[in-house]
């Protein structure tokens, strides 16, 4: 599932444990700046093998699924 | 002089671009930066078109030589300039504060050179595929909005991840800084601050005066708390605005009020009260004004003293 892949990367970077990440949490809340969101999206689209675009419209994890979800 | 694939690459003659400071960087210094064979850039900041167009206008009359608009990403108006620097046909664009992939594609289109500063390999290797020309990896001895790696780090590591040309950026005051950016991987630099010692460019005496003054720990980062931090020389209004930041009392809003306009009234004012006087961390080695073609021709005699000398440590 995207969702829960986007979740492991995110802990993973983060190093937390996957429970302290909702799919409703904004970048901002879980504590990213814009420099984080740039490396995080690269790691995803090197996990899912896309090219995503950055745009003020990915607000939450849920956006990104469901953007990356379009992609593959 | 030196040999750098910048120079070609931007039609310049030396591989020096001059900083897009602020309410600073107008077209009387860019002219004389690029007249004096760096790449002079002007700063669309926060300001309308109307500012920017004329500004461009001006310096077109002031010199034949290539010239850049630095575009600000959170003006309220970067659409607006976006558009223009297509229609003036400027023929560099420099970014900061932000990502500009998705003005990029019509920039290319009307042939315009695109170098976005940089402050971490990620984005670099980001405005890499989105088809930059170049980027500038800024360290955070800069003065303005800064990033948290220092030059020595992020050039070598950004040279590494890139195949475009890096300009380097970020506490170089002189040609040993120039040298050591090129051993690090950059093709050539950028400075701010050295330019705000030009005797073409046009800050206040007393914003002069402070910086001619200033030492080596003069400066303080303030704004980590908005998340957009600023380096500048200490002063009243630099050193409440940090004690602010660990006041919780304070609001976030009061904070930004507190520093609105707080560069224009440095600039144009030289109020010690209310100004944030925009420097970087080399200013301490910096003791004259000078013109900037007297600059750009010490740094590049000094680099290539530099250079030359570096195989003294061969054995």
């Amino acid at each position: 599932m995207v969702e829960e892949k986007i979740i492991e990367i995110l802990a993973e970077y983060k190093g937390c444990p996957i429970t302290e990440i909702n799919i409703e949490n904004s970048f901002e809340e879980l504590g990213l700046d814009s420099l984080d969101t740039v490396e995080i999206v690269m790691s995803l689209e090197e996990a899912f093998n896309i090219e995503l675009e950055i745009t003020g419209e990915l607000k939450t994890i849920k956006d990104v699924a469901a953007a990356i979800t379009k992609l593959i | 002089m030196l040999n750098s694939e910048i120079c070609a690459l931007f039609g310049i003659e030396y591989p020096i671009f001059q900083g897009g400071m602020a309410w600073i960087a107008n077209a009387n210094l860019a002219a004389a930066v690029s007249n004096a064979g760096g790449l002079g850039i002007i700063s669309a900041m926060n300001a309308d078109g109307d500012w920017l167009r004329a500004e461009i206008k001006k310096v077109k009359t002031l010199t034949s030589k290539p010239f850049g608009v630095n575009v600000m990403l959170m003006s309220p108006f970067v659409e607006e300039i976006a558009r223009i620097v297509v229609e003036e046909q400027v023929p560099v664009v420099t970014t900061g504060a932000g990502n500009p992939a998705k003005f990029i594609p019509a920039w290319l289109a009307a042939k315009i050179k695109v170098v976005p500063v940089v402050p971490s390999v990620a984005l670099a290797k980001l405005m890499e595929r989105a088809g930059a020309t170049a980027v500038i990896a800024e360290g955070g001895e800069s003065g303005g909005h800064v990033g948290d790696l220092t030059t020595l780090v992020l050039v070598p590591q950004v040279s590494d991840a890139v195949q475009i040309p890096v300009i380097a950026a970020g506490g170089i005051g002189d040609g040993r800084g120039v040298a050591a950016c090129l051993l690090l991987g950059a093709s050539g630099v950028q400075l701010g601050t050295r330019f705000l010692l030009a005797k073409e460019c046009e800050i206040h005496d007393n914003y002069k005066q402070k910086l001619l003054k200033a030492s080596d720990i003069a400066t303080i980062v303030t704004g980590k708390r908005l998340g957009h931090p600023v380096r500048a020389l200490k002063t009243t209004m630099t050193r409440k605005f940090f004690a602010y930041e660990f006041d919780s009392n304070i609001s976030n809003d009061e904070l930004e009020l507190l520093g609105a306009g707080a560069l224009r009234k440095a600039v144009q004012e030289g109020s010690e009260t209310e100004g944030c006087f925009m420097s970087g961390q080399i200013i301490g080695m910096l003791k004259k004004e000078e013109s900037a073609k007297e600059i750009i021709t010490s740094l590049m005699i000094e680099a290539r003293a530099a250079l030359g000398g570096a195989t003294k440590w061969l054995k």
